[in-house]
């Protein structure tokens, strides 16, 4: 098995505590770094998103892929910036105003971390005005909102027209998601997309980003 | 009937005057949006402490009819405010759990730390809080209650606290963090769930062998979202399924034979497995976007599978159209017993009380028949 498999073993694994020495053994045996990223850890979160659709994941097993995933990429992170690696895209997420829930917006960041967007989070119980600011300050190419709940779910369409109002709407792809959420009601508040789990949004993000 | 025994009837698939017409309460926002479209100011709703059940002319409301017997932590942590920043408060809640919430919202509040963390933290704020042997589980009057629920007339329904093996912990600990646990430390997290299952059986024994007898016996576990549960059906069977089983088997030992558990979300993958270990009532039966739905499951499960809940809290936001449908889509079910139909979770203030109270109208008109209902205050 070649190192690079090694670390594909160890995200679909969760193996945290092992994947740092695999990585690190990888960039000493110079392997490309785009191949450690992409057929060692990308690969293997792409690979946990499939299982978790199949039903043979569950939020434990992406949890601690996830994790896994984080621990090679914090040794791998310094030298990607030396290599000029960019990531996939840039997303900007949070809980729309009103809703403090955050469980499923934090798998969702973990799985588009995974798969290199390159992630803000401004948390929960975020305004339209902040997700406009955020936009204008960081540049994003997609905006991930969130809700839980019935009574939050019209902040999508508020923060929606928001982003139209401060000229920025053609600018940024929205996304929406959330366990009321429909694709239905995505098409009806003028969202570009909507998927139903965290591993299915990152297929989403891809294909906005072409 | 009265409404124990319209109740047990139901849920045996027995000869019944009608179709039990119960709630699952409400959002505590609804009611004062609902004083705004006319209800009368002095109908109120915090959980166990309403007067709605008796206003909407309820046979039952599912907050009032537990047992007042504490099969968790006993005693509690201490409840208080910690910071407050505008209307948002951080507050250590009863279970030890630091949580920031809306001062002017009900709905779930946001965790911001846990004091269960690791073992040791389990060891000295945990352990000795799950001592079934604590008198203090019991209310004060826990003899005279006894005494008057020995009445074999009794109408009152009476559900055992059959608590929680998963939810709990979740709670507690943060879904993070027992996830990790799940891999990290299994050996600790299959103690904690025998821990838990040894404090509620304890619990259970004391009171089911006062000689009561006793109508259900309800467990709450939330433990599924809407992509499916928060734990592998392989895990949910090595590490829960086992004290399930020990908890049905006592109930059945003392002939409580309905034993349901209140898990919101996709269950799906779940719900056989506890069919197998005796647990057969599956409660609020979330329709949720997943495809849930109380027909499909009978016609999946056939009559070993009981369910309460299961009318879709959306339709009641819709059309007074959408709503009937529903009420005479889920009839033939209601009919065949089994099922007691109502909202599938607590109803948010987006329902108005115009849409809500036509509701009532019809689930009292087609599946309460008309007959023996307990009047409205309206």
């Amino acid at each position: 098995m070649t190192v690079i498999n090694e670390i594909y073993q160890c995200v679909l694994d969760g193996d945290a505590g092992t994947i740092g020495d695999k990585v690190q053994a990888a960039l000493d045996g110079e392997h490309d770094l785009s191949d450690i990223l992409n057929q060692g850890m990308i690969a293997a979160m792409g690979e946990v998103g499939r299982l978790f659709e199949e039903g043979e994941y569950f939020v434990p097993e992406m949890l601690i892929a996830a994790r896994a995933m984080q621990t090679g990429l914090a040794v791998l992170k310094p030298h990607l910036a030396e290599a000029n690696v960019q990531s996939a895209g840039k997303i900007i997420i949070g809980t729309v105003k009103g809703d403090l829930h955050d469980i499923g917006k934090n798998l969702v960041a973990m799985m588009l971390e995974g798969a290199a967007f390159e992630m803000i989070d401004l948390g929960v119980d975020v305004s339209p005005d902040e997700f406009v600011a955020a936009v204008q300050e960081h540049e994003g190419d997609i905006v991930a909102l969130s809700a839980l709940l019935t009574t939050t779910m019209p902040q999508m369409a508020t923060t929606i027209d928001a982003l139209k109002t401060a000229g920025l709407r053609d600018k940024v792809k929205v996304i929406v998601g959330g366990a009321p959420i429909t694709e239905e009601y995505a098409k009806e508040i003028g969202a570009d997309g909507y998927a139903p789990d965290a591993s299915r949004t990152v297929r989403l993000a891809k294909s906005l980003m072409g | 009937m009265n409404i124990r025994q319209r109740f047990r009837a139901a849920m045996h698939y027995q000869p019944r005057d009608r179709a039990p017409i119960a709630d699952f309460g409400f959002w505590e926002e609804t009611i004062p949006v609902w004083h705004e479209q006319g209800l009368p100011q002095d109908v109120f709703f915090s959980g166990a402490e309403n007067n709605t059940v008796e206003y909407f002319g309820m046979d039952f409301g599912i907050d009032r009819v537990f047992v007042e017997v504490e099969s968790g932590l006993c005693p509690e942590f201490e409840t208080k405010e910690i910071e407050e920043h505008g209307s948002r408060i951080i507050v250590q809640q009863a279970d030890g759990v630091i949580v920031e919430c809306d001062r002017f919202m009900s709905s779930i509040p946001r965790p911001v730390t846990h004091t269960l963390k690791d073992r040791e933290s389990w060891q000295k704020h945990f352990v000795h809080r799950l001592d079934p042997g604590n008198p203090d589980r019991f209310p004060v009057d826990w003899a005279a209650r006894l005494a008057a629920w020995k009445d074999s007339n009794r109408e009152d329904l009476l559900v055992l606290p059959g608590g929680s093996l998963y939810g709990w912990l979740r709670n507690w600990m943060g879904l993070e963090q027992l996830s990790f646990t799940v891999y990290d430390d299994p050996v600790f997290f299959g103690e904690m769930v025998t821990t838990l299952a040894d404090c509620i059986l304890g619990v259970l024994e004391q009171t089911l062998a006062s000689g009561v007898q006793f109508d259900a016996c309800g467990m709450w576990e939330d433990m599924a979202y809407n992509a499916g549960p928060l734990l592998s059906p392989r895990h949910f069977k090595q590490y829960l399924v086992p004290h399930y089983r020990r908890i049905a088997d006592l109930c059945h030992r003392y002939g409580i034979d309905v034993i349901w558990v209140d898990c919101d979300g996709k269950i799906d993958a779940l719900l056989p497995l506890w069919l197998e270990t005796g647990i057969n009532c599956m409660f609020p039966v979330e329709i949720g976007t997943w495809g849930a739905d109380p027909v499909k499951y009978r016609r999946k499960y056939g009559k070993d599978l009981l369910m309460m809940g299961g009318f879709d809290k959306h339709i009641l936001a819709q059309s007074k159209e959408d709503i009937e449908r529903e009420v005479y889509r889920l009839a033939p079910l209601v009919e065949e017993g089994g099922f007691i139909p109502f909202c599938d979770h607590r109803i948010p203030p987006d329902v108005s009380l115009e849409n809500y109270l036509f509701y009532l109208e019809k689930a009292r008109e087609v599946w309460g028949k008309g007959v023996n209902l307990r009047p409205m205050k309206i």
